[in-house]
């Protein structure tokens, strides 16, 4: 399976429900739109430490920084000095705004706490426990699926691909040269994949009927991540107000 | 197209596939260093052999799974990755998958279709950037006077036209190539084999 | 009744019959093994026989397969699931890629079944120690060998409690040492299961089958125990001998072995009766 995102540990974030966590993200997602962007980034930053206090710290801010590094400059360069705003002032050969700067500052805010809350919550919950929730809440079985899956099978895709890259260069494929070259070298890559691929999904559904995959509206899990009444009233109270922060930031 | 909403099994395991082959199909470009993404073959080609429903949660799954492990904030362009399942399952359906030029012309309204539904996205959520190199391209068109809008607008449509362009005519070229016994199992493909 | 009824088969691959007005009966506990070489129709007839209605693949252009007296379109999902299970060549076609560990793939079918949980714990405790993959329990399965991932799949199969195993070509694909061990777990499976192996070699079912049919030209053409069918010329020009038998019938051939002794044809067999080659009075 691919390198996930996620580091094991056990913080009160690692033990708390996924879904739960989930609805959390939604929350901090719609109120990093509401807030004014000094808060927003008081938002970040109490989530960030969280994310130090729950034992993810290194990765996260790692991760936070070259995210939201080349985006400020870019958004600083953008907005402050090459777009037109209403105070823009010349400064020799650039324009200088800061109605602008300000506005690349609400957008890096607002950025800030939804990665932060975003990476909080990847880096705290497995995915297969995510999963497990969503089943054990009663989600179609399906939903789960397609996002099992793909992470599931994709180590095994990314083996198939060296492979098949490996043999057609054996076979004198050609993978260096003029931009026509490379581009010919294309389907000869992903053919064999893709057929090889389809092939297998035909077999995997017979498989998974045959184990009685969604013969069954609901369906058994086993170890499901602990949940509460409390942890459902919480979700309800997380999921109302991010519709009601939305519904502000959006008629805003 | 199905009307209820309840993907069957073996679509459900297509959707899954076109989701890995989204992701895996980048691997390929490092060593060939085509200046396209190559992450939506997967999405165009469940698009094409299932229909735009399906088409349209191939790329949401894949946005998603992307998100969980790599970049969570990719899930803010969920939108742009069903809007390309959603295109290229509708020219398929009217059967636009069969001749080169068609195919061609499919991936530039995909290209069109995702810059539209991009636009609002970079701009409203990312301020107009997106911490990669295109930013300078976007940055130089706000220098020499264009409206953020148009310069966003140009620098997304212009580097994704070849890639679905390319992308497009990979699944015209998988369908072709794909063995009678297989093809025969997707009832969608009767639109455009030949 | 008979267990599983095949009446008058026939599908096809285009034009040509693959499989021709095949009719047979299994009863229940019988192990059986259906030879044919390949391109016989040979996996179509085991998704047939388990269920696995391959409506895509191949149109039945006549006959059916009826299990208990009902056609298989007439078992609900569920139901069919708990009672016939299909293990195949391919290990890793088979696992739901829903499943991040071992146990969690053991337990997927029971799960779905809605069984209570204390069951499923039970019944994935019980099938991991069966088919030695306790210490892999936390594994990812795509991460696993061939052979450990066709016990894994055996395990999975198991775990539904299925009163019939359809086998398809299940080492064909699998280095010596994932064949020896997915062979022992067949030895040893419940004496009440049915179990139905189809292959193009007599080597796992000499181990486990007492009955033999033989595929040829889409057709049953040879129905009996394994001296009757294995050593019938047709079989042998599609199949081959299986080793012990091979090397019993060049022994006897060179006159090193008693015309009246019969050919083995597991290893068991042949040790025994080589055995008694040694012990017998000079």
């Amino acid at each position: 399976m691919s390198t996930l995102l996620f580091r094991s540990g056990t913080s009160w974030l690692h033990r708390a429900n996924p879904l739960t966590k989930l609805c959390g993200l939604l929350w901090a997602t719609t109120a990093a739109f509401v807030l004014p962007w000094p808060a927003a980034f008081a938002l970040a930053a109490v989530l960030a430490a969280w994310g130090v206090q729950s034992g993810i710290g290194g990765s996260f801010v790692r991760r936070l920084l070259l995210l939201i590094g080349p985006l400020a400059i870019a958004l600083l360069v953008i907005h402050g000095f090459l777009m037109h705003y209403p105070d823009s002032r010349a400064f020799g050969p650039l324009t200088f705004s800061l109605g602008g700067v300000i506005h690349a500052l609400r957008i890096l805010a607002r950025l800030a706490a939804v990665v932060s809350a975003s990476f909080l919550f990847v880096a705290t919950t497995h995915p297969a426990d995510l999963l497990k929730s969503m089943d054990a809440s009663g989600f179609p079985p399906g939903l789960s699926y397609l996002v099992a899956s793909p992470m599931l099978l994709a180590g095994m895709f990314a083996m198939r691909t060296r492979a098949i890259h490996d043999a057609q260069r054996t076979r004198g494929l050609a993978l260096d040269g003029s931009f026509w070259t490379r581009l010919r070298a294309l389907p000869a890559l992903l053919l064999p994949l893709v057929i090889v691929g389809l092939l297998e999904a035909n077999q995997r559904a017979l498989a998974l009927h045959g184990r009685a995959f969604r013969a069954l509206p609901r369906r058994t899990v086993l170890d499901p991540p602990a949940d509460s009444r409390g942890g459902i009233w919480v979700r309800r109270f997380l999921v109302l107000a991010a519709i009601m922060q939305g519904g502000l930031a959006f008629w805003r | 197209m199905a009307l209820r909403f309840r993907f069957d099994t073996r679509t459900l395991t297509l959707i899954g596939l076109g989701a890995v082959i989204n992701i895996v199909a980048g691997q390929v470009n490092t060593w060939l260093r085509l200046p396209i993404f190559l992450d939506s073959i997967g999405t165009i080609l469940v698009a094409v052999l299932t229909g735009p429903i399906a088409g349209m949660a191939t790329g949401l799954a894949g946005n998603m799974v992307w998100g969980l492990i790599a970049s969570p904030v990719e899930a803010a362009f969920a939108p742009v990755a069903m809007v390309i399942g959603l295109v290229a399952g509708l020219f398929a359906r009217a059967g636009w998958f069969r001749y080169v030029w068609q195919v061609i012309l499919a991936g530039v309204a995909m290209a069109i279709a995702l810059t539209l539904v991009a636009i609002p996205i970079q701009i409203f959520i990312f301020g107009g950037a997106t911490g990669a190199g295109s930013d300078v391209a976007v940055a130089y068109f706000v220098h020499v006077g264009r409206t953020l809008w148009s310069s966003v607008g140009l620098t997304i449509l212009g580097s994704n036209i070849a890639d679905k362009v390319i992308s497009a005519l990979i699944v015209w070229f998988v369908i072709r190539k794909m063995p009678n016994r297989l093809a025969t199992t997707y009832t969608m493909l009767k639109y455009n084999r030949a | 009744m008979a267990l599983i009824e095949v009446t008058d088969l026939t599908f096809a691959y285009g034009a040509q019959a693959a499989i021709d007005s095949v009719s047979f009966i299994i009863e229940a506990g019988e192990r059986v093994a259906i030879l044919g070489a390949n391109g016989s129709g040979k996996t179509t007839l085991a998704h047939w026989l388990a269920g696995w209605l391959p409506t895509q693949e191949s149109e039945a252009t006549r006959g059916n397969v009826t299990c208990r007296g009902r056609a298989w379109q007439d078992w609900p999902l569920a139901e069919r699931a708990s009672f016939v299970q299909y293990v195949g060549q391919i290990p890793s076609q088979q696992l739901s890629g829903q499943a991040f560990t071992v146990r969690d793939e053991i337990a997927f079918g029971p799960e779905n079944l809605g069984l209570p949980e204390i069951e499923v714990r039970k019944r994935t405790a019980e099938c991991l120690a069966d088919c030695g993959l306790e210490k892999l329990a936390a594994r990812d399965p795509f991460t696993l060998s061939g052979g450990e991932q066709q016990r894994l799949v055996l395990a999975a199969a198991l775990a539904m409690r299925p009163q019939v195993i359809v086998l398809d070509e299940p080492v064909t694909n699998l280095d010596p040492a994932g064949c020896d061990d997915v062979l022992q777990l067949l030895a040893a499976l419940p004496a009440s299961t049915t179990v139905v192996l189809l292959d193009s070699f007599s080597r796992v079912g000499v181990e486990i089958a007492e009955r033999f049919l033989f595929l040829h030209n889409g057709r049953v053409s040879l129905d009996g125990a394994a001296a009757e069918v294995l050593l019938h010329p047709d079989a042998i020009a599609s199949l081959g001998l299986p080793s012990a038998a091979e090397a019993a019938w060049l022994a006897r051939e060179s006159g090193a072995w008693n015309p009246a002794a019969p050919i083995p044809f597991s290893i068991q067999a042949a040790i025994a009766a080589f055995q008694q080659v040694e012990n017998a009075p000079r």
